[in-house]
């Protein structure tokens, strides 16, 4: 390659690859500065590691650590169970399927804060949902739903919402595979389930790590399910960073960031690993 | 058949799925938001005692709706635009040329999609502090919603540039074409729809976006969304988030089937999910 | 007693019917092969006997045992893919293995019977490779021996060669051969391929439109061929429609035809009846008195030529191994009684 083209490539790279560079380069530098008390807005500038300490100290940051935690694996796990059954199903057009493929994948359409209304709409005090569980007699009185301790509405919201990215990807990697394969499969002797565990799981294992991987990072920073469903008790990070920035408190703010991009980068690692070891169980 | 008796049981669950978690939650939706104030809907009527269009001409007239729906629709056609310029150039190298490193080019592209939003909105608020920037809230908007949304743009033009086919620009050349003439007859035809469909979706996802104008734009600049979150939030009245809600929701809706028209032109390997 | 028998299968895809009323019985260590142009209903019976179809009406048997509403994973057949299928994911000795896994085969039988196979089909260098490192002949091996260890019933094929370069193809022809009769194997083989269809079988099944045109042996599907179809589709004979005059008691009869009036081995077809007849080009006894005809096309292909005649305004295909015919040059020709085939009747 001539200097001239390589010349030429860069500088046509430089508007798009190269602002995304900058922009997201500065801002982990600028966040991990940050949570070093570094380029401080307010007062002194100085290293410390003062910030880290005292916010991992903090109850509400381990709080938040766990909380996040649970939300994103629990609701990367939900999503895949319920997509990969329907991505099978699927996976040969059918009279029909068109039809409920799109009905399936209505809520990527669906703004985020939408869905979280038309969900407290539902399981509000005086809610459809209270109106008919007395209705039917199973509950005496209506009961307060909204905000449960447990963050069943958040993980419900997030399965609702990410349940349709990963039938997407898990319907392309299952459509991927040939008949003839799985027909082979069959024919050798494999039944359903012995056809899913030695031949589709390991084929589509890298369309599931894909799935998981960016439902878990969504859900693990979620901000506003958390806000308006999630239990009150409790904070999730990106709930956390924001009200630190609220007040100010900018270094704080950078440690819970940093903690959040160090575990979505961890934790994907390690799902992607599992994804990988259970559903590549090889024949051994 | 069996198979086919299993078919019509698990279709009518779906179907009956569908019912429970779109048409009802929607339903009350409109419903709520066409509750009249003169009577409440309490809990134990199935419909609104009086309905009328008062909360929606009221939200109209007395709520930040107007301002948030100039500034919406203003920010997502600049941001789209800025997008695409930013875009072209990259997807050009990316999509017309072989050299090394191009995987890894094309996988960074991506990081923006990777990192969550609020951490690229809080701290990307930061520098715009430290540079003495944070009063231009709009044009801040505008530049971050332009760069976050590259992924989609470079990821779209690439698979166009590299569909114009190298035949059609020699055969052009082979007729004498003019370097104008050859990018109108072997370049244009290939990159519409692409570039039709980069337009329209960074005006969805910068409509939709919430993160980053919700951290740099308040409390000046409202948004939909912003005002949506709010409405849900602080000052919660369920009908005035009903009406909110219908104005996010249906009008994109609308623009992400035209874009799903688009995208199967454009690149029929995106839209399917395989890309 | 037959290793299959196939009774009365019919198959009806809504208006369309694939296939109609076939039977047949195939005995152990038998090569038939089921031949015919694409959409004959070849490869439709061929997924009805390993069960990915279930036939509209009939019945197989394997075994003597009554298979038809049995699942393929379930049915003592094996499968070699057009495709191969391999499995992408899995080396060379899993795929192998896959089967007999499933079969829940002990350890010490699985590692005999894959070494066995390898070894026989010279595997044994590319056990731990992926399939997408093998050449398309190593993958087609792989396929064959997969079904192979699994040491089936009946082995089926669906047109395993069509992907192999000619050269490979005759190779790979001969060698399934000698390994189904090294293994003693009952085999039923999918082509429209008339050629590997004459040269690998013990009996061939001729298809046309989901019928049996003609069930019999290469040899005789040649010499002899039922219908215009059959005499057509192998070797392409000329067909032309013949009107029988008289019989002479003596084993000879005399038709009438568009070329004249020629003699022919009497079947036992009443005077009068109308009938079509067919001969092989290379029976033309070419120089002999009795027909004449214009040479309109003429296609040397080394051992022999091809001409194109004019006869009376309708052309006919002959063969000769003489090169000093050109085209536009007059020729006569003769066609012995026993050459002449009686077919189907007309209307």
């Amino acid at each position: 390659m001539t200097l001239r083209r390589a010349a030429t490539i860069l500088l046509l790279l430089m508007p798009g690859l190269g602002l995304i560079l900058a922009l997201i380069g500065a801002v982990v530098y600028i966040a991990v500065a940050q949570s070093f008390g570094l380029y401080s807005l307010m007062g002194e500038s100085a290293f410390s590691l003062a910030f880290w300490s005292d916010t991992m100290g903090k109850k509400a940051f381990d709080k938040a650590v766990r909380y996040s935690i649970y939300v994103g694996v629990l609701s990367a796990i939900f999503s895949v169970i319920l997509a990969y059954p329907l991505a099978i199903w699927l996976r040969k057009p059918f009279a029909g399927s068109v039809t409920i493929g799109a009905v399936l994948k209505a809520p990527l359409l669906v703004h985020g804060l939408v869905a979280a209304f038309l969900y407290i709409n539902i399981i509000s005090y005086n809610g459809l949902l209270n109106q008919v569980m007395q209705g039917l007699g199973i509950w005496d009185g209506p009961k307060r739903l909204q905000n449960d301790r447990n963050a069943i509405g958040v993980l419900i919201l997030q399965t609702w919402k990410n349940m349709p990215f990963a039938l997407l990807l898990l319907t392309g990697a299952v459509q991927a595979i040939s008949d003839d394969v799985l027909d082979a499969a069959r024919d050798l002797g494999a039944g359903s389930w012995a056809r899913f565990r030695k031949v589709i799981a390991p084929l589509t294992v890298s369309g599931l790590q894909a799935a998981m991987v960016i439902i878990f990072i969504g859900a693990l920073a979620d901000f506003s399910f958390q806000t308006i469903a999630g239990p009150t008790n409790r904070q999730s990070l990106a709930q956390l960073m924001v009200n630190f920035k609220g007040r100010g408190d900018w270094h704080s703010a950078a440690v819970v960031g940093v903690s959040m991009m160090a575990i979505a980068l961890i934790g994907s690692a390690l799902l992607a690993v599992a994804a990988r070891m259970i559903m590549r169980g090889r024949l051994k | 058949m069996t198979r086919a008796r299993l078919n019509k049981i698990l279709m009518s669950l779906v179907i009956g799925a569908a019912f429970l978690w779109l048409l009802i939650p929607f339903t009350m939706a409109v419903l709520w938001s066409l509750v009249d104030p003169s009577e409440p809907w309490t809990a134990d009527q199935l419909l609104p005692p009086a309905m009328s269009f008062y909360r929606w001409t009221d939200m109209w007239q007395n709520s930040s709706l107007k301002p948030a729906l100039v500034t919406s629709y203003a920010l997502a056609p600049t941001a789209a635009v800025l997008t695409l310029c930013l875009a072209l150039p990259t997807a050009y190298a990316l999509g017309r040329y072989e050299f090394p490193g191009r995987e890894l080019a094309k996988t960074l592209c991506l990081l923006p999609l990777v990192v969550p939003a609020f951490i690229t909105a809080i701290f990307f608020s930061s520098i715009l502090f430290q540079l003495g920037l944070a009063g231009n809230r709009f044009a801040a908007i505008v530049f971050a919603h332009a760069v976050l949304f590259l992924p989609y743009a470079i990821r779209i033009l690439t698979v166009s540039f590299e569909q114009v086919r190298q035949d059609h620009i020699d055969a052009a050349r082979d007729l004498g074409a003019t370097p104008l003439a050859r990018f109108r007859v072997a370049f244009v035809p290939a990159l519409k729809p692409g570039i039709s469909a980069t337009l329209l979706i960074v005006f969805i996802q910068s409509i939709e976006e919430f993160a980053i104008a919700f951290i740099i734009g308040s409390p000046d600049v409202v948004t939909i969304p912003t005002l949506l979150y709010s409405a849900l939030g602080q000052d919660f009245v369920r009908p005035n988030a009903a009406v909110l809600s219908l104005i996010l929701v249906v009008p994109n809706v609308f623009l992400m089937l035209i874009l799903e028209r688009l995208m199967k032109s454009a690149n029929p390997a995106l839209s399917s999910g395989k890309g | 007693m037959g290793a299959i028998r196939i009774s009365g299968v019919t198959k009806s895809f809504g208006e369309f019917q694939a296939l109609s009323s076939i039977s047949l019985e195939v005995a152990q260590g038998e090569f038939v092969t089921l031949l015919g142009p694409s959409g004959c209903g070849k490869t439709t019976l061929l997924k009805i006997i390993s069960g990915f179809i279930e036939p509209t009406d009939g019945q197989i048997e394997i075994g003597g045992e009554n298979v038809t509403r049995l699942p393929p994973e379930q049915r003592d057949t094996a499968l070699c893919f057009q495709s191969y299928a391999l499995f992408p994911h899995l080396t060379v000795r899993e795929n192998l293995e896959f089967g007999l896994r499933q079969k829940k085969l002990g350890r010490d039988e699985i590692a005999s019977r894959v070494r066995d196979v390898s070894t026989k089909l010279e595997l044994a260098a590319q056990m731990d490779k992926l399939p997408n490192q093998l050449s398309g002949g190593q993958q087609q091996r792989v396929s064959l021996g997969r079904a192979l260890v699994m040491r089936p019933s009946v082995i089926l094929f669906d047109e395993p060669l069509s992907n192999l370069d000619a050269k490979l193809r005759d190779q790979v022809r001969i060698e399934i051969r000698r390994i189904q009769k090294d293994y003693d194997l009952t085999a039923i083989y999918v082509t429209h391929d008339q050629a590997e269809a004459l040269a690998m079988s013990d009996r061939v099944v001729v298809l046309n439109q989901g019928r049996a045109e003609q069930i019999d042996t290469p040899e005789r599907l040649y010499a002899a061929p039922a219908t215009s179809f059959v005499a057509d589709f192998i070797g392409s004979a000329n067909v032309m429609e013949g009107t029988v005059l008289s019989a002479d008691g003596a084993g000879l009869c005399t038709v009438e035809t568009p070329i004249g009036v020629l003699e022919a081995k009497d079947a036992g077809v009443p005077p009068g009846a109308i009938r079509r007849l067919s001969w092989r080009p290379e029976k033309a006894q070419i120089g002999e008195p009795g027909l004449t005809a214009t040479v309109t096309h003429r296609a040397f292909q080394g051992h022999f030529t091809d001409l194109t005649v004019d006869t009376g305004g309708t052309l006919y295909r002959v063969q000769t191994g003489r090169d000093d015919i050109r085209e536009g040059d007059g020729i006569t020709f003769a066609l012995r009684p026993a050459d002449i085939v009686f077919l189907e009747a007309v209307g």
